[in-house]
């Protein structure tokens, strides 16, 4: 048995290869329970099949994959009433109204009797699409059959999210509702794992993230510690008004390492330590002005977390 | 209690799809095509003869059918909404089977008692010699479409694509329903055993889809 009592999903050394292709290659982590883990990489890093792999629908991998201490190789009822999933198309045979949908899926999902209508009820009015109900599911906007997908994934209000780019494609404001949904949904106790390859959309909800990069885990962590790396700058951006004729003023100041001319005005200045940050651009405001020289401009070079990200992954999206 | 559940699903929507209405109208509108524009069918009831042909035409147009709507349902992964519930994998595809199976059934059901209310209209056919071609005719259609329905669940479980999947049910499904006229055009075996081999065909057809589905990654 793997995980303890703290982790919702414990994924131990997963590999996965598509014929000569290996995509997932030693991938372990642990989502804590009640945690938004946000799960991302660029396209086709394997994130849908670690999702895949999570709920059941790949069963051909080497590792572990437990919820609860459950080991999904038993793949049984009272496993897969714990998950609600969302895939990244929500795709319904055409024929069937949003209704019938869902009571279909609250029905093969354990639930009974009133409950399911009572339960059809209240997901749809969260979701909004109440008046959508008689509709065909092939008459829907994809928008709105995302919001079915959503609605027919938290139905049987599962312990677990599995959601794969659950806010892709949508409109701004259906986004917002989503993300405002997901911070419902956990502070009700629910663990929400979802993937996405836009780093915003992560920032905003996750509490833990994981980078996925070349099929391992790059980076797990909280949200707080990434944006602290983030801040972690070494390098200071320095304008004056008039040319300086060398660097050897910037050289002199303490805790410069380095000094880059990028022209007669402008210089990257490079730190020992990130933590003297402030005293450098002190020191360095002082000795400028010192020197008879305006300075028009100095501010910390902070890393953003899309450059965090894209070291992370090698720059694997980057077009 | 899934299976159940997932074959009245099945049932409401084949029941008013497209090719369904077309197999509703199109079988007993062919048996009074029979009545009005054959004259002669050598002797043969219309009974006898609309079995034969809805049993043909209808048989491949059902295996067609099922072979298109499970590699459709797979290509846009409609199934996986339903694997990652407490169902067992193949009793998506035994409800499938049920719901078309049953809704050609009553189709055929209808169109050869019309055929038989119109060979009643004829004379020299008595209500015994009636009721036998009808039981007869209802036996070889129901043996036949049961094969088709079947073999289309295998191919559209293993056929990679849309083309190969109506290849197969083209030169392998039909081929191989026409097994069970074997017995009644040779005239070395009962009908019932049309019936029989029918059975035996279809449940290892239907065993092997499942077999499959249970292993593959959908």
């Amino acid at each position: 048995m793997v995980g303890n009592s703290g982790e919702m999903v414990s994924v131990r050394g997963i590999y996965k290869r598509y014929k000569d292709l290996p995509v997932l290659l030693n991938l372990s982590f642990d989502i804590p329970k009640g945690s938004i883990f946000g799960y991302i990489g660029p396209n086709g890093s394997g994130k849908t099949t670690t999702i895949k792999i999570m709920t059941g629908l790949i069963r051909d991998f080497q590792g572990e994959v437990s919820i609860e201490g459950r080991s999904i190789r038993n793949w049984n009822a009272e496993l897969s009433s714990t998950i609600g999933y969302l895939p990244q198309q929500t795709s319904l045979q055409e024929w069937r109204t949003v209704d019938q949908a869902l009571n279909t899926f609250g029905r093969l999902s354990g639930l009974q009797g009133s409950e399911v209508e009572k339960r059809i009820k209240e997901v749809t009015e969260e979701l909004g699409i109440t008046e959508y109900r008689q509709r065909k599911v092939n008459k829907l906007s994809g928008g709105t059959l995302q919001k079915v997908g959503m609605a027919q994934a938290m139905l049987h209000r599962p312990k677990l999210m599995v959601l794969d780019e659950p806010v892709a494609g949508l409109d701004p404001e259906s986004r917002v509702l989503f993300k405002n949904l997901f911070r419902q949904l956990s502070r009700d106790g629910t663990t929400i794992f979802f993937s996405s390859h836009i780093l915003s959309d992560i920032e905003d909800i996750a509490d833990t993230i994981g980078i996925l990069g070349h099929g391992r885990m790059r980076y797990i962590g909280s949200m707080e510690e990434l944006r602290e790396r983030v801040g972690r700058s070494t390098e200071v951006r320095l304008e004056t008004v008039e040319p300086m004729p060398n660097d050897s003023l910037l050289m002199s100041i303490q805790g410069v390492s380095k000094v880059e001319r990028v022209a007669d005005n402008r210089f990257h200045i490079i730190l020992q330590e990130h933590r003297e940050m402030d005293a450098v651009v002190d020191r360095t405001i002082k000795a400028v002005l010192a020197a008879g020289l305006h300075i028009r401009g100095i501010h910390p070079n902070r890393q953003s977390l899309e450059s965090l990200y894209l070291s992370y992954t090698d720059g694997e999206g980057k077009a | 209690m899934s299976l159940w559940l997932l074959f009245k699903d099945e049932l409401n929507g084949f029941y008013r799809s497209k090719v369904m209405l077309a197999l509703w109208v199109g079988l007993p509108a062919m048996a009074l095509l029979l009545y009005f524009l054959v004259d002669d069918i050598e002797g043969m009831p219309i009974t006898v003869f609309t079995g034969l042909l809805i049993s043909s035409i209808g048989g491949l147009l059902t295996s067609v059918l099922i072979v298109v709507n499970i590699l459709n349902e797979k290509g846009k992964k409609v199934y996986d909404l339903f694997l990652i519930r407490p169902i067992r994998r193949e009793n998506l595809l035994l409800a499938k089977f049920g719901a078309v199976f049953l809704c050609v059934m009553v189709a055929s059901l209808i169109a050869i008692t019309l055929a038989a209310i119109l060979d009643s209209a004829n004379e020299g056919y008595n209500v015994q010699d009636i009721l036998t071609s009808m039981k007869d005719s209802l036996l070889i259609t129901l043996s036949i479409m049961a094969i088709n329905c079947s073999a289309g669940v295998l191919i559209g479980v293993f056929a990679p694509n849309m083309l190969v999947g109506i290849l197969l049910v083209l030169f392998g499904a039909n081929q191989l329903s026409s097994l069970v006229l074997l017995p009644m055009i040779t005239g070395w075996g009962e009908m019932w055993m049309a019936g029989l081999a029918s059975l035996v065909i279809s449940v290892a057809l239907l065993f092997g889809a499942a077999l499959v589905f249970r292993r593959k990654e959908i």
